[in-house]
């Protein structure tokens, strides 16, 4: 069964299997796929399963309907086909019985064939009709050190990638005591989050009262202390 | 620090071409794999042109010491600056593979994903657009370097699929992001500091589709030698099926000169550079 998968700046909104004959697509409530949005005809396009194929069919809309960078008023959908309506981008994703049905192979890109968001293409479109595109991403956030030692350092945004706590110059957060190496402890933000790794020396490193020798991952408001200094990570959203 | 690399990159069972491709300059210490997309050869160029540009502008920013502020498009400032000659390294290759995509019809619709490896004794950068991966083996576990830039990675991301389900849908082959397909592109940089002896795996989808995180733990740990690894990662690949081009990049790390648990002299010599700092502080305090 074929998919259609909704979006909106990238963000996918909802899934539709293709499970009858045809579909519609529309601001109206009345459709298969109702896309809320002025830009956007009471009923826009249809998409038709013919045999093995799908056809879309623009309703005479007053936006026009787009696939990838084109104006279509007709158009047989591949597998990967980005349909642009208004503001929002329906993918369109051919499954395995669809493939095998489908008899002219070359044509159509292979399923296990990596295919891209069109978002570019996307974006002109938008400019062209003039609507003004809307954030709605997930907020991005970011760790912060807030020391409780009355070292007088208060709260440090880890702004970077990698941060080394320790003596040397170049440190992003410099400390100091005659234990302190040059590089005491390092926290990386990988994938996964932010990792806190001893780096070595004499001065000791304890989460939550336990002494780390290599790496652990940081939750909220774990407390750390690294000899005399003690301080606590959180995250908070970066202020858009 | 000793390190030592080896790659592998099979057509599979399935694919009439290949479309990875990987550099090696263990010189520099540099490491790359590419994916490639899009019909005819355009793939295999991509890849290539991909590989080529960002291997050849990062030697060249790294060996003039390139300041930040000349680089390809703005600099990063969560970044270092070896971190910066990376990201637009990435950068420049995009818009090459872009422009290349948009003037030339044979080239219409070519893309590539790419990972990135940078290895220094005190620090390791990792980098990627699209959907192959840098694995990380340190202390008998495995973590990702990298981030997918795919649909089904940001459900995860938000909480509304599981790896799991993730690994299984259909849309596990949709990028949200590549080189070729914008004019700019924003690739995930991440850098550490090494540790003792870190393993690293840079590999395309061929193996990630076929293989999970635990599986390539397990092999990964094997062994003492990384063109074995490759081995028998592409040899599973292609045991499952191989329905795809499948490319293994694997450098192990080994502390050589281990820093002996810092002699006592060393310590010694910072605590009497300390007490004279301390002294001093203490002189200008009470005015002396």
């Amino acid at each position: 069964m074929a998919k259609l998968i909704l979006t909106f700046n990238k963000q996918v909104i909802r899934e539709y299997s293709f499970d009858k004959d045809g579909i519609t697509i529309g601001r109206n409530e009345e459709n298969t796929i109702v896309i809320d949005n002025l830009a956007v005809s009471g009923f826009h396009a249809r998409i038709d399963k013919a045999g093995s194929e799908y056809i879309l069919t623009d309703l005479q809309s007053t936006n026009g309907t787009f696939v990838n960078d084109q104006k279509v008023n007709s158009h047989k959908l591949a597998h990967g086909d980005n349909v642009v309506i208004g503001k929002h981008v329906i993918l369109f994703v051919a499954t395995e019985s669809d493939k095998i049905e489908g008899g002219d192979k070359d044509k159509k890109l292979p399923l296990d064939r990596t295919v891209v968001l069109d978002t570019v293409k996307q974006r002109e479109l938008l400019a062209k009709q003039k609507v003004a595109p809307q954030a709605s991403k997930v907020p991005e956030k970011i760790g912060v050190l807030s020391f409780v030692d009355g070292s007088g350092l208060g709260d440090i945004e880890l702004g970077k990638k990698l941060t080394k706590l320790g003596k040397a110059e170049t440190s992003e957060i410099k400390l100091t005591g005659i234990l302190m190496p040059a590089t005491a402890a390092t926290i990386s933000r990988r994938p996964s989050g932010y990792t806190l790794s001893f780096t070595g020396g004499m001065t000791k490193l304890k989460v939550n009262g336990t002494v780390v020798k290599d790496s652990v991952q940081l939750n909220d408001f774990d407390t750390i202390e690294l000899g005399s200094y003690k301080f606590q990570f959180y995250q908070k959203d970066i202020k858009g | 620090m000793e390190v030592r690399a080896s790659g592998i990159s099979d057509v599979g069972l399935q694919r009439e071409g290949n479309e990875d491709a990987f550099s090696i300059q263990s010189s520099l210490g540099l490491y790359i794999v590419a994916d490639g997309m899009g019909g005819h050869l355009a793939g295999e160029v991509a890849s290539r042109v991909a590989v080529e540009i960002i291997g050849k502008s990062f030697r060249r920013w790294l060996e003039t010491e390139m300041p930040e502020d000349e680089l390809f498009g703005y600099p990063d400032s969560s970044l270092s600056r070896i971190g910066n000659y990376v990201l637009s390294s990435v950068r420049i290759a995009n818009r090459v593979i872009y422009e290349m995509a948009t003037q030339y019809e044979q080239y219409s619709g070519m893309g590539t994903t790419v990972v990135i490896l940078f290895v220094t004794p005190s620090l390791i950068i990792a980098a990627n657009v699209g959907d192959s991966r840098i694995y990380m083996v340190r202390e008998g576990r495995i973590e990702r370097m990298s981030k997918d830039h795919t649909i089904v990675s940001e459900h995860v991301e938000m909480g509304v699929m599981t790896e799991e389900e993730a690994a299984k849908s259909p849309l596990r082959h949709i990028l949200t992001r590549n080189l070729g397909s914008a004019d700019h592109v924003d690739p995930e940089v991440f850098e550490i500091v090494p540790s003792g002896s870190d393993r690293f795996i840079l590999c395309t989808d061929g193996l990630t589709d076929l293989a999970n995180d635990d599986e390539i733990l397990e092999i990964a740990q094997g062994g003492q030698d990384p063109e074995l690894l490759c081995r028998d990662l592409v040899d599973l690949a292609l045991q499952r099926g191989g329905h795809d081009n499948t490319t293994v990049v694997s450098v192990f790390l080994q502390d050589a000169a281990r820093r002996p648990r810092r002699g006592i002299v060393t310590t010694a010599g910072g605590i009497v550079a300390d007490a004279f700092v301390f002294i001093d502080r203490l002189r200008k305090k009470v005015g002396l």
